[in-house]
């Protein structure tokens, strides 16, 4: 009952809050997103699940209502999380408080309805990660899409319509895409099942109940539906070369809305083809992963060289995005329970720290009103609390160990150096190309610090600069303890991963 | 029973508490939170005393000890996970001595940091003792570690604190610059580490250094033909070659962080931190970690002869290639920051050829005899207001006597002048290297010659060095009337002097040799420890699988022993020499202007500096720009195609774009709201 509760609650926070007057929106959306917290908190403290919740695995919160019935195939309200699932919702319930705190300065006109569709998106992001049926899951998916096409479109820079529109098309169009791959899947099955329920689906099709489908044997079948699924979410991630609507949205977005863009809505990419690619075509993946891998690591340098060329704070951050995620898809296709378990450890580490650096930079922009590089210099000596915390998430950033960052790339790279899915240890040789990425990404946070944060002072606009408000610089101290304590006790997620991630693994590699 | 063991986790524990204290508190604090860093390392220090003390067996037997502590990953019960990544504790000889090396000077520098950062006004105290004490934790517990992984996380940290410290006057222009390319060029070694790491990891299924699952005791024991199969080597390779590989990756970090060639060129800059911060971190302690690591996972290096002939040279070139750079410096700490990185090369140099032993008690020496000549710098450099040219100098022998004094014993023990301590220990790692090389591994003869050559190179920078700031007639105004120093900084000089000068006598090889009394304390200190980890295992792997064996000259090992000692003594007396009748004078020239265009080599540090700038501003910047404009053009510009053909297609869907959002708001509700009314009618719920 739980999830349901949390879902509806955190709907109707979003309707109480649309109501609001604006001067109380902030705060008010504040404190309605702490009852999600408390709640994804309790979830933890009391979670129970063992297993996959796709793979036969005993699921936590588990509810089933059935609903109706379409074409002959049951659809049902089907919520409930397992070991994969529930870091992901405590990331979004905590970092949507947190971005919601961060809006507080910059936001300055109609409040309510921006504070309004924070929590609209939180909602149906819950529902994005806890959904078990494919029905379900996807009216939640096409969901997030809308709020987060206002909040860069109303309150985005000069180009938000253009960055806002292209958000959109692009995606949705993938969405389309992935939406056939899965429903030719769920076709092909045949009689095998008559529900969308994804653990249905999942445990039939790693059942080998694959039959063809629209002139195609399973085998081709499969393959195609890989590559569709594939396609429609690593846009979502997303992975180089469909990268392109990333930088974009996030220079036009508000801050806080980077924040939740950076921070949860790309893991629903990468959380959807753990879910359905890696899942339920084990064979497929196998079969392309040097193709697979090739794509990562590629994420991996090309993002990470593109953000060197960067003069913009948040362009910077939003193509380290696309590096960061790339380790995320090596993870998975090294079908190891470092690998895997890492992968999903990444989704979690990146949220936080990626969600710190953008509210950094946000938080450096409020003052300074600029974020190109050029543009300043020695902000270290007028805002020394923010630059410290900033200095401690680019660290984070860049693998520093006991920061959750590190602990996520080591699992992901010791799980695919090992991994035997190439032949011949050829992932392992991935995987030493991918990570190279640790020096340039050093490379290009550091030389953005040394020309923002050091140096004697210097600013190119006409604005007084000081220590920022103290609601300002405090969800960046709160993030940053969170991501020290998941580097120094990853086991706080990592252990109920694992347990989650092992049948995904199970019987793939010999 | 409660004992030293059960404390150190302490050890590193204080000065991290240090770093809470003054990074929160310190502003609050008189001093701004010294006090905190000097309690906490002095305790660690009288912990560390402890620990020796007990691993030396004065509490009893002697005894060493091994402590898993923490599981970081895949401690749960059942998790599926092929081997957990922990934290442990390992304290034997090698690992006791570093920690007391690593906490006196630790301890001296938070003292001495009174007199330089305290007593001189700076601003930032909180924000610099912080960083002094995270250092030291992280230090320490990269000493303790007890796999390659946990080491590795403490290698990174140490890394972060020496970022901070150089940055630490962070509104120049050069610190942060230095801070970066210090972290850059040790992050490029570090990954190759990191790769070193992962492979140890599946090759053999652990990364602990001790015990019989240790990975260097089953890399011997796969080379041995023995238990093979719990060792999965990769890419088809024989495990010779692999585990070849492997030490070779993991050398990278080594490289990186004892600043050895090609990625020693953020060393001298590093310099532009505090002197204190130089002396530490730079000359003693973290530029060992890379020393010490190779030292800690002997056992696996000493089975790949290919990496013990790799490590050799490095380091014996590095000693050669560094010392000669150190002759044309002008600024003092300059002169120190070469010479440092030339001291390692011998370690280096040693490690490769076998001296195990050799090498960490040059590793001892040279702590404390760089930190005191860090040390006297930085007190020269109060004195003469933060002026660190030595042509500005002169004849500060007269005004500063004690720091004069003391410096002059660090010097004698840098250039290797009997009975110095650095005479001693630079005399074995020589000698370590000859009669390996007279033994039949003739690269090693090469990596010697070069080291000897070195010999000379240092006698002649250290003694110009000094007669050019202490000697002659002072130069400028300020050397006229220097700038007085307390007793914060006068007592770690006299300490690491006395150090200085006594430390060689714990290991007077050819006197022991010559005399046949047992006074090779070093070698009994690591002869013993958990098997494995002892000398004497070190040596007969380095016999069996690098084919070393001592050859000598004539007279035997003792003969040998005194010709090596005597020619390396003779050599440096040389250099000294040279500088002696050059500039011991009252008014000194630039005598290296006569090299010529070889000068400007060597002041231009081989250009060393300008292909690694040249290769990360030109060829990085330029591939990364050349990427974004490939992005932008290319890769978005299809995007941008294929959109604007759709939507060209689709012109009659625009009268409904009229590009106003709360239309399109309208919109998307309105076909969410017939989306749910489908569904539910379809669903029957409005019957």
């Amino acid at each position: 009952m739980i999830i349901e509760a949390l879902i509806a609650f955190t709907f109707a926070a979003a309707l109480v809050t649309f109501v609001l007057p604006d001067r109380l929106a902030g705060r008010g959306a504040f404190a309605l997103s702490l009852v999600p917290v408390l709640g994804s908190l309790y979830m933890w403290s009391q979670f129970d699940a063992s297993g996959n919740a796709l793979l036969g695995g005993q699921t936590a919160f588990e509810t089933v209502i059935p609903w109706l019935e379409v074409a002959g195939y049951e659809i049902s309200w089907y919520v409930g999380v397992d070991g994969i699932s529930l870091p992901l919702v405590v990331l979004t319930t905590v970092l949507t408080s947190l971005a919601i705190v961060s809006a507080w300065t910059p936001i300055q006109h109609r409040q309510s309805q921006f504070f309004g569709l924070m929590l609209f998106m939180e909602a149906n992001l819950l529902g994005v990660f806890t959904a078990l049926d494919f029905f379900l899951w996807f009216i939640f998916w096409e969901a997030v899409l809308v709020p987060m096409y206002f909040l860069i479109g109303v309150w985005g820079g000069p180009r938000r319509k253009y960055a806002a529109i292209k958000f959109f098309v692009y995606t949705n169009a993938a969405s389309l895409i992935m939406f056939i791959g899965f429903m030719a899947l769920v076709l092909g099955l045949g009689d095998s099942t008559s529900s969308f329920a994804l653990p249905d689906v999942a445990q039939a099709l790693r059942g080998g109940d694959l039959g063809s489908f629209y002139g195609l044997d399973a085998n081709t079948l499969r393959v195609v539906a890989f590559a569709a699924m594939f396609f429609g979410f690593a846009v979502k991630v997303p992975v180089v070369p469909v990268h392109t609507w990333l930088p974009d949205a996030h220079v036009e977005a508000p801050t806080p809305v980077s924040v939740m863009l950076a921070g949860v809505l790309l893991k629903m990419g990468t959380y959807a083809l753990l879910r359905f690619n890696f899942t339920m075509l084990p064979e497929v993946a196998v079969e392309y992963a040097p193709f697979i891998a090739a794509i990562a690591v590629l994420s991996v340098i090309y993002g990470a060289m593109l953000a060197l060329a960067q003069q913009d704070l948040k362009r910077i951050v939003a193509y380290s995005s696309v590096s960061s995620m790339g380790y995320v898809i090596l993870g998975l296709v090294a079908y190891t329970a470092y690998g895997v378990g890492g992968a999903t450890f990444q989704m979690v580490a990146h949220g936080l720290i990626s969600g710190l650096m953008f509210m950094a930079v946000g938080v450096i922009y409020n003052t300074t009103h600029t974020r190109m590089v050029g543009d300043m210099s020695g902000m270290a000596d007028r805002m020394p609390v923010t630059t410290g915390i900033l200095i401690a998430g680019a660290f984070g950033y860049m693998g520093l160990p006991l920061m959750a960052g590190f602990a996520a790339e080591f699992f992901i790279f010791t799980g695919a150096f090992q991994s035997s899915v190439i032949a011949g240890n050829g992932l392992a040789l991935f995987t030493a190309a991918a990570m190279f990425g640790i020096v340039i990404v050093a490379g290009y946070l550091l030389f953005a610090m040394q020309r923002t944060l050091f140096g004697p002072f210097r600013l190119d606009t006409d604005y007084e600069v000081g220590p920022a408000p103290l609601h300002d610089t405090l969800p960046l101290a709160v993030l940053l303890v969170c991501i020290i304590a998941l580097g120094v006790a990853p086991e706080i997620f990592f252990s109920m991963i694992t347990d989650a991630v092992d049948p995904v693994i199970g019987g793939v590699l010999q | 029973m409660v004992g030293a063991f059960d404390f150190v986790p302490a050890i590193v524990l204080l000065p991290f508490f240090s770093f809470l204290v003054a990074l929160f508190l310190g502003k609050y604090m008189p001093k701004g939170g010294a006090l905190a860093g000097i309690t906490a390392t002095a305790g660690s220090l009288l912990l560390s005393i402890w620990t020796v003390l007990t691993v030396a067996g004065f509490t009893g037997t002697a005894t060493t000890y091994q402590q898993t502590l923490y599981t970081w990953a895949g401690g749960m019960e059942g998790t599926p996970l092929p081997y957990e990544l922990t934290f442990g504790l390992l304290i034997d000889p090698l690992s006791s001595m570093m920690l007391l090396i690593v906490t006196l000077v630790a301890f001296l520098v938070h003292v001495f940091s009174l007199g330089y950062m305290n007593d001189e006004g700076e601003t930032g105290l909180p924000r610099y003792y912080a960083g002094l004490g995270l250092f030291s934790a992280s230090m320490l517990g990269f000493v303790v570690a007890d796999n390659l992984l946990m080491a590795f996380m403490f290698f990174e940290l140490v890394g972060l604190c020496s970022y901070l410290l150089i940055g630490f006057w962070f509104r120049e222009e050069a610190p942060p610059s230095a801070a970066k390319k210090a972290f850059l060029v040790t992050r490029f070694g570090d990954y190759f580490f990191l790769i070193g790491v992962v492979a140890v990891f599946a090759t053999f299924g652990t990364a602990a250094f001790a015990g019989d699952g240790s990975f260097p005791a089953l890399a011997e024991a796969a080379l041995a033909g023995e238990g093979g199969g719990d060792v999965n080597t990769l890419f088809g390779l024989d495990p010779q070659a692999w585990f070849t590989v492997v030490g070779l990756l993991v050398l990278g970090g080594v490289v990186g962080k004892s600043a050895q060639f090609p990625l020693h060129t953020w060393l001298p800059d590093a310099m532009e931190g505090p002197t204190p911060v130089s002396a530490l971190i730079h000359a003693a302690t973290m530029v060992a970690a890379g020393v010490y690591l190779v030292a800690r996972m002997y056992g696996f290096y000493a089975l790949t002869p290919t990496t013990l002939a790799i490590i050799a040279f490095v380091g014996g070139f590095t000693a050669l290639f560094a010392a000669t750079m150190g002759v044309v410096k002008r600024e003092i700490k300059q002169v120190l920051a070469y010479s440092t990185i030339s001291q390692y090369g011998y370690m280096m140099l040693a490690l490769g050829s076998g001296g195990y032993i050799a090498a960490t008690f040059h590793l001892m020496t040279h702590a404390f005899f760089k930190a005191l000549l860090f040390l006297g710098a930085g007190s020269v450099i109060i004195a003469m207001h933060h002026n660190e040219n030595m042509w500005d100098m002169g004849g500060l022998k007269d005004r500063m006597p004690t720091t004069y004094y003391t410096f002059l014993a660090g010097s004698l023990a840098l250039a290797g002048i009997f009975p110095f301590s650095g005479f001693w220990s630079k005399d074995e790692v020589l000698y370590e290297a000859l009669v390996h090389g007279l033994g039949g591994s003739p690269l090693l003869l090469a990596a010697w010659a070069m080291g000897l050559l070195a010999v000379f190179f240092t006698g002649f920078y250290t003694f110009r060095m000094v007669f050019l700031t202490f000697h002659g007639k002072p130069r400028t105004d300020t050397a006229r009337n220097p700038h007085g120093v307390r007793w914060n900084v006068k007592g770690p000089l006299a300490v690491l002097a006395v150090l200085a000068v006594v430390a060689g006598f714990i290991n007077m090889v050819p006197v022991a040799k010559l005399t046949g009394l047992e006074i090779e304390f070093l070698h009994d200190w690591l002869a013993h420890g958990p098997s494995g980890l002892t000398s004497e295992h070190y040596s007969e792997l380095t016999h069996d699988y690098a084919n070393y064996s001592v050859g000598t000259l004539v007279g035997g090992e003792l003969g040998t022993a005194l010709i090596s000692g005597a020619v390396s003594l003779g050599l440096a007396l040389a250099g000294a020499g040279l500088a002696y009748s050059l500039y011991n004078v009252p008014e000194p020239v630039e005598h290296t202007d006569r090299l010529g265009s070889a000068k400007d080599v060597l002041f231009n540090n081989y250009y060393q500096d300008e292909y690694q700038v040249w290769l990360a501003n030109d060829v990085a910047r330029g591939i990364s720009r050349g990427a974004d404009k490939f992005d932008q053009g290319v890769v978005d510009g299809v995007v941008n195609g294929i959109s604007s053909v759709s939507l060209l297609s689709g012109s009659r869907v625009r009268r409904i774009q009229t590009g106003v959002v709360s239309n399109y708001a309208a919109l998307l509700t309105l076909g969410l709201v017939a989306l749910l009314v489908i569904l539910g009618l379809q669903g029957g719920w409005f019957v």
